[in-house]
């Protein structure tokens, strides 16, 4: 049995949260990855590849797919939108990333995301969607050039409490990147991690890569419930740093 | 069919082949075979109930979310029914197990028993319902369960949600009492003229996202929301975890419109069961719901 209906007549009431049709409930992820040049070579190639196997493992699951929508935001002296906030279906077509630019602008790569997700969030609540606390994917391999008070005061409009849209960072650095710093950008301690010094850069991508797709699936198998956490667990040849390194 | 009329009465139509398949509202979600949940202990797939009581028509059903079919896991909500005769009292209670706590199922089947247990042991005595001990009650069954197995009371963290409807209570009307108490976002709703008003506070999240965390047992014992109302002739109390709750929507969207339609009469028993297993794209949690109705006099 089918249902259909005459859609409701336009209410003159101001809308509550979720009010009137309602087509879906999504989880936005946003990945946000290094392109400057120390990224060269095997690194971005990682990058690239680990993106490749994200679409089409999230593309084939048959009750994933819907619930995700996946953005890509890379940085290097600026930042630049590459995949606006899509479904991730087999033939979204992914932008290859490559190194850019001089430097390594956390500023950019924060103000970004600032502007971009209460847009995404407001285009998806725009046409009916329950839209879940948005996720970042924050990956470095270098430290910031920019000013430390500039970059902060980027990352503390992003984690302001009063910001409606704020979302859980889980911040990634790989070769030279600060674990200070990374443990920084995380919103939470629990979800800063280091790759292990001495390990492969491109292979440490490879794993963190990997456990994006993870953390994606399992997230959004868990939507329903609603709870602020994300779903995620430390790849391979990566430390956590919610305790401070000695 | 009204209840207490025989089936004789009114001829029903044969028919030859049986109707299949979900209630389809928006985009359907992927039609799958589902996996058998293995665990101990047994957890059906659906759970179907109903009845009627002191002149109450109830339904009740408890069905395993698309996700947990998907990878072949427990249905983690879990419903009670029970009666307190003497008082005339139909207790009811619903509980959606937290799925990142890893026997929730377990837990919410326990929160519902002793729930229910406990508030009809309270109505043998004269004072109203003592909700703060209910929900220690139900709290404590599930601390004492993980002493027992050796493990975190945590992993059987569970919302919690109890309605007593109770016939002799006196209101105006003809309408009869409703109490409902919760820990939790586990909503309970009076439908009543195809409008949801909502018996307990369960507003959404300030910054208008999903989540933000979920209170639940036996942890958050103590925050507890109480509410109370009146059912009239011809509407209906609803008792829901989130998986109905979400897409629900504060009762404005189509399946807020297909429900109110569907429940303005109780549906029977495995009709109930298969309108809650509707197949909506992306809410594939479990569901599980309860109607009580009041009939209007014939």
């Amino acid at each position: 049995m089918g249902i259909s209906e005459p859609s409701a007549p336009a209410s003159a009431v101001p809308a509550p949260v979720f009010a009137g049709t309602v087509v879906g409930q999504v989880l936005p992820m946003y990945f946000v990855g290094d392109e400057s040049h120390s990224m060269s070579g095997d690194p971005i190639a990682a990058v690239n590849q680990g993106l490749i196997d994200l679409r089409d493992e999230v593309a084939k699951h048959p009750l994933i797919g819907k619930k995700v929508r996946f953005g890509i935001i890379t940085f290097a002296d600026t930042a630049e939108t590459r995949l606006q906030l899509s479904e991730l279906s087999e033939e979204l077509v992914l932008p290859t990333l490559a190194p850019r630019g001089r430097g390594t602008s956390y500023a950019s790569a924060l103000e970004a995301l600032r502007q971009t997700i209460p847009a995404d969030v407001a285009l998806l609540k725009g046409s009916g969607y329950q839209v879940h606390r948005p996720s970042v994917f924050f990956l470095s391999d270098g430290q910031p050039t920019d000013k430390s008070d500039k970059w902060r005061a980027r990352l503390d409009e992003l984690k302001d409490p009063g910001f409606r849209e704020r979302p859980n960072v889980l911040a990634f650095g790989v070769g030279e990147a600060d674990p200070d710093v990374i443990r920084e950008l995380a919103s939470s301690p629990r979800y800063g991690f280091m790759m292990t010094s001495g390990a492969s850069t491109a292979g440490a991508i490879a794993e963190f890569a990997s456990s994006m797709l993870n953390s994606m699936v399992a997230s959004a198998e868990r939507l329903d419930r609603g709870e602020q956490t994300i779903e995620f667990e430390k790849p391979e040849g990566f430390v956590q740093l919610d305790a401070p390194l000695l | 069919m009204r209840p207490g009329e025989s089936a004789a009465a009114s001829p029903v139509r044969r028919r030859l082949r049986l109707a299949r398949g979900p209630m389809t509202i928006g985009e359907p979600a992927p039609s799958i075979e589902p996996r058998l949940a293995t665990g101990e202990p047994y957890r059906p797939d659906t759970i179907a109930d109903g009845g009627s009581a002191f002149g109450l028509i109830v339904r009740a059903a408890s069905v395993r979310g698309l996700h947990k079919r998907f990878v072949g896991g427990p249905r983690q909500d879990d419903l009670c029914l029970a009666t307190h005769p003497a008082s005339s009292t139909l207790i009811a209670a619903v509980a959606d197990g937290v799925s990142a706590a890893p026997r929730s199922d377990v837990g919410a089947a326990l929160a519902v028993r002793y729930a229910a247990a406990a508030v009809a042991r309270q109505l043998d005595g004269e004072d109203p319902v003592d909700w703060p001990d209910v929900f220690e009650q139900a709290a404590w069954a599930l601390v004492t369960e993980a002493r027992r197995v050796g493990d975190d009371p945590s992993v059987f963290a569970t919302t919690l949600l109890v309605a007593t409807v109770c016939v002799a209570a006196p209101a105006p009307e003809d309408a009869v009492a409703v109490q409902v108490a919760a820990v939790g976002d586990s909503p309970a709703f009076r439908l009543r003229s195809r409008h949801y008003d909502p018996l307990v506070d369960s507003r959404p999240s300030e910054d208008g996202l999903i989540g933000g965390g979920v209170a639940a047992l036996p942890r958050d014992a103590r925050e507890l929301m109480v509410g109370s109302g009146t059912l009239e002739p011809g509407s209906a109390l609803l008792l829901c975890t989130d998986g109905v709750a979400l897409p629900l929507a504060g009762g404005e969207g189509d399946l807020a419109r297909a429900l109110a339609r569907e429940l303005a009469t109780p549906p029977d028993v495995v009709d109930f069961a298969r309108l809650l297993d509707f197949s909506r794209s992306t809410y594939d949690d479990d569901r599980t719901l309860i109607a009580v109705w009041r009939p209007r006099e014939r």
